[in-house]
């Protein structure tokens, strides 16, 4: 009676422990058989990213459906500004550390021209399968398929290194209570109408953008140089950004666009950016799909609901900078034979409706006609590949013409003017790099 | 005869592990950064031995000429001033009062802080839209404050970041010279009528000359790599207003990946602050003669 009285009103600390310690043990067990039929059965990729609001749906949506499909996925994020070392010294160096690399697409040509990349049509992926979107397909080639070529690539076959990822790509976000007709179809009624959205209150300037030297301002010159009809290299690697259209759209962005953007706007990269249109501060900016994304969400936006997206506004063309997440599996990659089965799988025409769905932009056409996708941002994105999108330069010393080119932007920005001859003193500096490096023997 | 040799040998053997070490991760890497300062490299492979011209190119590179200048003058101002705020908080704090123990350890704490987490605080502090400094001009009825989008006083903020980070190093060196000093001389002024600053100009600075010096050649050494807060706060810019060598050789050998450039531009560094510690240690051991 005694003992039962006991037991019936608790637990003696041995027994306590006793049962812990069964609990634990059978626990272990059960995790130790269900383990290995995962790791027997699913195909282990190690993925490396930087990161970016623009992968977000990869993480919470496609993976999860890359699991059921069984592949084993591990998902290593930097920040952005050290993934590239770290990428090719592992490359480089054959560590093996990574089985796929999202690389941004200017890294290509450094990854391609050092050619340790697999070649992924050798793995069975199709190039030539017209769903792909042309221009985003191109960009995983190297030596280009098309245009210039740098020295010592002249005659190599183009091989596909990487695929296409997400086809992000410059777009327009505006205010659609400062555009009340839809998205400014030209620089000049961007500002005009952002002044009259500034002076009815509604917002703080009418655009915001990076101005920060070196790729960050330059991301954003971009596109307005492209609208302006500017080219940033001849067939010869001559730098010709300094044209006359060059010059111009250059002018505009250091003084009309300064004088209607934020008063720091020198400073701003694009934590600012995304916040000054996120916080309704701004009533335009053109921006890739990282905080585009989300904008509709209250969480996130101080005015969900009030922005809407369009293509980029145009001076002769609407012509916005693409700049996808590309991936190319690494030579030294431990589970290299997955991932190239991975990238089949991801491309398929059905996971890239599921893509689409999870909200991310595809890189097969025929995913952008499903019903329900998963962000009205893709739409647009395909309204502009179609208008009109030009991916960086396809040379391996991209970042330095871009540092050149930021550095002269980013003064003439902090003047207030000078755009001309901040392009013709980056002309002279590229030239004279590449000349260095033996572009023009 | 073997305990004999056994006894010649047993030093070098005991010290064998840690020349190993050294070897490993000093002289080998050293080596290693040498023979790569005299190469070409292009798309991450050595391509070309090119001796000395890496060496020739960078004096005729601008971007090196101004980034060497921007960080002599970066140096030289912020370890004058955290050496001077150093000496004047080291003078204050050598004396004992009330709640002395706290100040002192309050005093230190910035130097404890991870020097990216200093760098995104200053960002927080200067940024034009949401910082610090623009709430307060916004709340008193002016407008936002630019730092970080005006060369000067970017480069200003730079060094006001490093002075508030490294003078509590220097604070602390100088506090245990000055606490280390003996106390007869001053006691010795005091009766012969010397007042504070007499003391202080004819004993307490040439006494506390080793110490400074030694202070100063660490903070220099160290100021010169100078990264993580340039790489948060400004990136070098605006312009090439804050580009420190640090950065342009990061940029130099993972953004545009010359690797060989790059060695040779960190190996001139590395002479030129080796000539700096030579200079100071010639100049302690002048003042440790006198």
């Amino acid at each position: 009676m005694t003992r039962s009285n006991h037991n019936a009103k608790g637990m003696s600390r041995r027994a306590l422990l006793k049962n812990a310690a069964i609990a634990a043990l059978s626990t272990t067990c059960l995790t130790a058989l269900a383990m290995p039929v995962m790791a027997a059965d699913a195909k282990k990729v190690i993925i490396g990213a930087f990161a970016d609001g623009g992968l977000t749906p990869f993480k919470e949506k496609i993976i999860p459906l890359a699991r059921e499909a069984g592949f084993d996925i591990t998902f290593l994020e930097d920040e952005y500004g050290v993934t590239l070392e770290k990428w090719f010294a592992d490359a480089t160096s054959g560590a093996g550390q990574y089985d796929l690399y999202l690389l941004d697409d200017p890294w290509v040509p450094q990854f391609g021209a050092a050619d340790v990349l697999e070649d992924l049509a050798a793995g069975g992926i199709d190039a030539r399968d017209s769903d792909w979107i042309g221009p985003l397909i191109d960009m995983g080639f190297w030596p280009p398929r098309e245009g210039p070529r740098v020295k010592g690539f002249e005659s190599a076959d183009p091989k596909l290194v990487c695929v296409p990822f997400i086809g992000d790509l410059q777009t327009l976000t505006y205010r659609n209570d400062v555009y009340t007709d839809g998205a400014p179809k030209t620089w000049d009624e961007l500002i005009a109408k952002g002044k009259e959205g500034v002076a009815a209150g509604k917002i703080k300037y009418a655009m915001a953008f990076r101005g920060v030297a070196g790729n960050s301002v330059v991301n954003s010159w971009y596109p307005v140089f492209l609208s302006f009809g500017g080219h940033v290299f001849d067939d010869k690697w001559n730098p010709t950004f300094n044209s006359a259209e060059g010059k111009a759209a250059t002018e505009f962005f250091v003084t009309t666009m300064k004088q209607n953007g934020p008063k720091g706007v020198v400073e701003f990269d694009s934590d600012q950016e995304g916040a000054a249109i996120l916080g309704g501060e701004a009533g335009a900016v053109i921006q890739y799909s990282g905080n585009a994304l989300k904008a509709d969400d209250p969480a996130q936006a101080k005015v969900a609901g009030k922005l809407d997206f369009g293509v980029v506004p145009k001076q002769v063309k609407a012509m916005a900078q693409m700049g996808i997440f590309i991936a190319g599996v690494p030579k030294s990659a431990p589970n290299k034979a997955n991932s190239i089965e991975f990238l089949k799988w991801y491309t398929s025409k059905e996971t890239q409706a599921k893509v689409a769905e999870a909200g991310m932009i595809p890189v097969k056409r025929s995913a952008f006609a499903v019903e329900k996708p998963g962000n009205r941002l893709i739409a647009v994105a395909l309204q502009q590949l179609d208008a009109g999108a030009e991916p960086r330069p396809r040379t391996p010393d991209w970042a330095k013409v871009e540092e050149l080119l930021g550095i002269e932007i980013n003064k003439a920005l902090l003047a207030g003017s000078g755009g001309g001859e901040a392009m013709d003193s980056a002309a002279a500096k590229v030239k004279d790099y590449l000349g260095q490096m033996g572009y023009y023997q | 005869m073997q305990g004999a040799g056994l006894d010649l040998a047993l030093p070098y053997l005991m010290l064998a592990p840690a020349l190993l070490v050294v070897f490993a991760v000093l002289v080998y890497p050293l080596w290693e950064g040498l023979k790569a300062s005299t190469k070409l490299y292009r798309y991450g492979r050595v391509i070309a031995d090119v001796g000395f011209d890496n060496y020739v190119r960078l004096w005729s590179d601008p971007q090196f000429l101004n980034a060497l200048s921007v960080t002599a003058t970066f140096v030289t101002l912020a370890v004058a001033l955290e050496t001077v705020l150093g000496f004047a908080l080291a003078l204050f704090c050598a004396r004992e009062f009330a709640g002395i123990r706290l100040l002192r350890t309050i005093l230190i704490i910035p130097m404890v802080i991870t020097p990216v987490v200093v760098a995104i605080l200053f960002r927080l502090i200067y940024a034009s839209d949401a910082g610090m400094f623009t709430a307060i001009s916004l709340a008193l009825g002016g407008g936002e404050v630019q730092i970080l989008g005006d060369p000067v006083k970017a480069f200003i903020g730079l060094v006001a970041l490093d002075v508030w980070e490294w003078t509590p190093l220097m604070f602390l060196i100088i506090l245990a010279g000055l606490q280390s000093l003996p106390q007869e001389p001053f006691e010795a002024a005091r009766v012969d009528g010397a007042d504070a600053w007499r003391s202080f100009v004819d004993l307490t600075l040439p006494m506390m000359r080793p110490v400074l010096s030694i202070a100063v050649v660490l903070r220099t050494i160290d100021a010169f790599g100078t990264f993580d807060q340039v790489f948060v706060l400004t990136r070098g810019g605006p312009g090439e207003s804050t580009k420190l060598l640090s950065i342009y050789g990061y940029d130099t050998a993972f953004k545009f990946q010359m690797t060989g450039y790059a060695a040779a531009l960190f190996v001139t560094l590395g002479l030129i602050m080796l000539a700096l510690a030579l200079l100071a240690i010639r100049f302690i051991q002048k003042g440790t003669e006198e």
